[in-house]
């Protein structure tokens, strides 16, 4: 073996799969257009909320206690604090504990939500002309403040009007082309203004009323030798992207290798590389190429991941370690089934002959698909663990299980490794028997009991 | 020395289909050796296995001194009979592929493709993808690739089929060069002229077996004693006196204005000669030499009577074989 012939045939393997426009156009360039979506996505967002805005809102308020109150709960330091809650609580809701320290942090929180609005508020006596205020607010401003909305506070606002239980609410008057997002900042502080006015209608303290109806949601800590705390939501669906991941790469690489095995032979021109290399040397330099063309579109794709998490201010929390499993167990599938690709490229004479043979390998690498929910909710399952150990699934199930609330002991991942290095070495070992009788075989295609009457004979 | 092929007793089988049986080659260094035989006959399942491309079931082989090939592969040449190129390749780029995994370094191989193009008549095709080309070209191309790396042994698998007479021509004298180097050549072809200009030994395989193996020259030195060829110095001459003659049985015109006379069994060629000669005034009058095409023709027609002669050749041979096979 010389591994120089190997690295020159796994380079041109490599250098014809991503040069080749298919694959420029179906691998790469969507890829591409959708992490420029996922980074532009948070900055188109807040584009137009980056330029801070400032403006006039007016307030009919026949109570007399609500406008007061918005002037609070519209000030710059509200409208943060309220956005620093939601964000924290969505983050909970995903994730749990590793996000929230990474949201808490104020730039990230303008980062996401764009720079907080200027209101200042200014009071219409009641009863005020309506129209005439409707008509102040598409007119152009008269300063550099212009108006932002007109808000109209009903009578039973805070207290329902005699003999009926439902209260009042306001109404809200915008000029056009107003941006949602300053039409929800005015509603939440109204919000908040009209429910503390409520409350104080009723001598009750807000303050104490929110923390009477607030109860932490912390989660839920699994019981085991070692006890952990784990997060759900984000955990849930991990497993899946990183199975899709293996599955996608392996199914990326192994097909291209069959395709250019079938295209050699058919073109011949195996005959002249078989002048120069050996078969074995042959396949080893495709199985490489091939991986390294898989490798290119899973870090791809994995670089997506990374920079939609860091986009959104969700790093924290992908583990660095599921990665690096990740990596191995794809590695591991894709020699066991990219060899065997190989052999059926090396053995059929054109592409719509492999498809017979193919077919019971693909549904192979899918049975994964059908387990991966049982897996995923009970990983620890006896069905899951022995699955763990049953090439080719195991790497699969391991990854479910390995990115899932309860991972399994660091043993069983290394036995599930040393399981599926010894799958792949034995189907790489029969398929570069047939690989090396297939190549100069034409004629007949061959069904799997000739494949293994090939393996047998050389 | 050391020979550059030599098989001993080497067998092929493909399921029930014996392809190559009990066949023995020596090639010396140096040789341009000449394999031919009818289409199926076992000549590229022979290449094959001194390519090591192929194993054999049974027998033994070694190339350049080497157990096999494997161990010898960037010192050979080799143009399969098959055709093949990669298609989006572009010339250049599929050449220097070739030459790296032939050994030679990137700089080496990019720098040799112009002037070996240009002397098989492709110059300037170096930037043109494979698909592009015409069959013939392509043909060329993959010629190339097998002369690159300078290969001591050159193994040629009908080389010359679908060309042009002007490639054939750049072909040949691009094959006379590597053999000027010292390289040893294995051709393998059906067209008998090709193969009786180039080489200096021919081997011939018919249904598997070896039928012939002989130096060219061996070759050349036998004569159909029975046939004269003659040709008059003056054209319309009265060639009845020829037929009249007791020890002619016939005389048959030929293409080209000249005759074919057969003598009758045991006829002095030479006295034949000088009588003609008296009779009529020759502008070429020859004992007809032997060529290698009807040696071909007589032996795969399997001694229906064509020429006795052949078929004492082809016997001969035959015997000649076994006693090598025993030996």
């Amino acid at each position: 073996m010389s591994p120089r012939k190997i690295a020159l045939v796994a380079g041109r393997e490599f250098m014809a799969a991503v040069t080749n426009k298919g694959f420029l156009i179906g691998i790469l360039i969507m890829p591409v257009m959708f992490s420029v979506l996922v980074v532009a996505m948070p900055r188109l967002m807040t584009a137009s909320a980056r330029q801070q805005v400032r403006g006039e809102v007016a307030v009919i308020d026949p109570t007399g206690r609500v406008a007061p109150a918005l002037r609070d709960t519209l000030s710059v330091a509200a409208i943060e604090a309220r956005r620093e809650r939601f964000i924290a609580r969505a983050m909970q809701d995903v994730a749990g504990s590793p996000g929230e320290a990474a949201v808490r942090n104020q730039q990230n929180v303008a980062r996401v939500s764009g720079a907080t609005p200027e209101f200042h508020l200014v009071d219409r006596p009641a009863p005020a002309d309506l129209a005439a205020e409707k008509r102040w607010l598409t007119a152009p401003p008269a300063g550099d403040l212009r108006p932002l909305a007109l808000v109209v506070v009903q009578p039973d606002a805070l207290q329902p009007a005699p003999g009926q239980t439902k209260y009042g609410s306001y109404d809200l008057f915008v000029p056009p082309n107003t941006d949602e997002r300053l039409e929800n900042e005015v509603r939440d502080g109204l919000q908040d203004a009209i429910v503390k006015g409520r409350l104080a209608a009723r001598q009750l303290d807000a303050s104490d009323v929110e923390a009477m109806t607030t109860v932490t949601r912390p989660p839920s800590t699994t019981v085991g030798a070692v006890e952990r705390r784990t997060s759900v939501g984000f955990n849930r669906f991990v497993p899946f992207v990183f199975v899709g991941l293996i599955v996608f790469g392996v199914m990326i690489g192994a097909q291209t290798l069959m395709t250019s095995t079938v295209e050699e032979k058919s073109s011949r021109v195996i005959e002249v590389l078989l002048s120069a290399v050996s078969p074995l040397e042959l396949m080893a330099g495709k199985v490489l190429g091939q991986m390294a063309v898989s490798l290119l579109v899973l870090a791809l794709y994995i670089g997506i991941g990374v920079l939609m998490l860091t986009s959104f201010a969700m790093i924290g929390l992908l583990d660095p370690w599921l990665v690096f499993y990740l990596v191995l167990f794809f590695l591991i599938t894709y020699f066991l089934f990219a060899s065997a690709f190989g052999a059926i490229g090396a053995a059929v004479n054109e592409m719509r002959e492999a498809q017979a043979l193919v077919t019971p390998v693909m549904l192979v690498l899918m049975v994964p698909w059908l387990m991966a929910a049982p897996v995923a909710r009970e990983p620890n399952s006896t069905f899951a663990i022995a699955l763990s150990f049953i090439p080719p699934m195991n790497t699969l199930a391991m990854m479910i299980r390995m990115a899932s609330t309860s991972p399994p002991p660091i043993w069983q991942v290394w036995a599930t490794i040393g399981v599926g290095l010894a799958a792949a070495c034995a189907v790489t070992w029969i398929a570069a028997k047939i690989f090396r009788v297939g190549l100069l075989m034409y004629g007949k295609p061959p069904n799997f009991a000739t494949l293994l009457r090939w393996a047998r004979q050389s | 020395m050391e020979h550059a092929i030599e098989l001993r007793d080497v067998r092929k089988t493909f399921g029930p289909k014996v392809a190559v049986d009990g066949v023995s080659l020596v090639v010396p260094r140096g040789a341009i050796y000449g394999v031919i035989g009818p289409s199926g006959a076992g000549k590229t399942t022979c290449i094959r296995m001194i390519m090591a491309i192929l194993f054999p079931d049974s027998g033994a082989l070694s190339v350049l001194g080497r157990a096999s090939a494997l161990d010898a592969k960037d010192r050979i040449g080799y143009l399969p009979e098959e055709r093949g190129v990669y298609r989006k390749m572009r010339v250049g780029a599929f050449l220097t592929y070739i030459a790296q995994l032939k050994g030679l370094s990137h700089q080496i191989a990019a720098a040799r493709v112009p002037d070996l193009l240009e002397r098989v008549g492709l110059k300037g095709t170096e930037k043109t993808a494979c698909d592009e080309l015409s069959k013939g070209m392509l043909q060329r191309v993959q010629f190339v690739g097998a002369m690159l790396h300078q290969p001591d042994l050159l193994i040629l698998d009908e080389p010359f089929s679908g060309l042009d007479p002007v490639s054939v021509r750049l072909l040949r004298e691009e094959v006379l060069r590597a053999h000027a180097r010292g390289a040893t050549i294995l051709l393998s072809t059906h067209i008998m002229a090709y193969a009786e200009e180039l080489c200096d030994h021919v081997f011939m395989i018919h249904e598997g077996r070896k039928v012939l193996d002989q130096p060219m020259s061996g070759l050349r030195r036998q004569f159909d004693r029975r046939r004269i060829l003659f040709e008059p110095l003056h054209d319309g001459a009265d060639v009845s006196g020829i037929a009249a003659m007791p020890d002619v049985s016939r005389v048959e015109a030929s293409n080209g204005g000249g005759y074919t006379v057969t003598l009758v069994e045991g006829a002095e060629p030479s006295l034949a000669v000088a009588r003609i000669a008296a009779l009529v005034p020759p502008a070429r009058l020859e004992i007809a030499r032997l060529r290698l095409e009807d040696v071909f023709v007589r032996i795969v027609a399997g001694g229906g009577g064509l020429d006795d002669a052949a078929a004492a050749l082809r016997s001969r041979l035959q015997s000649g074989a076994v006693e090598e096979a025993r030996a």
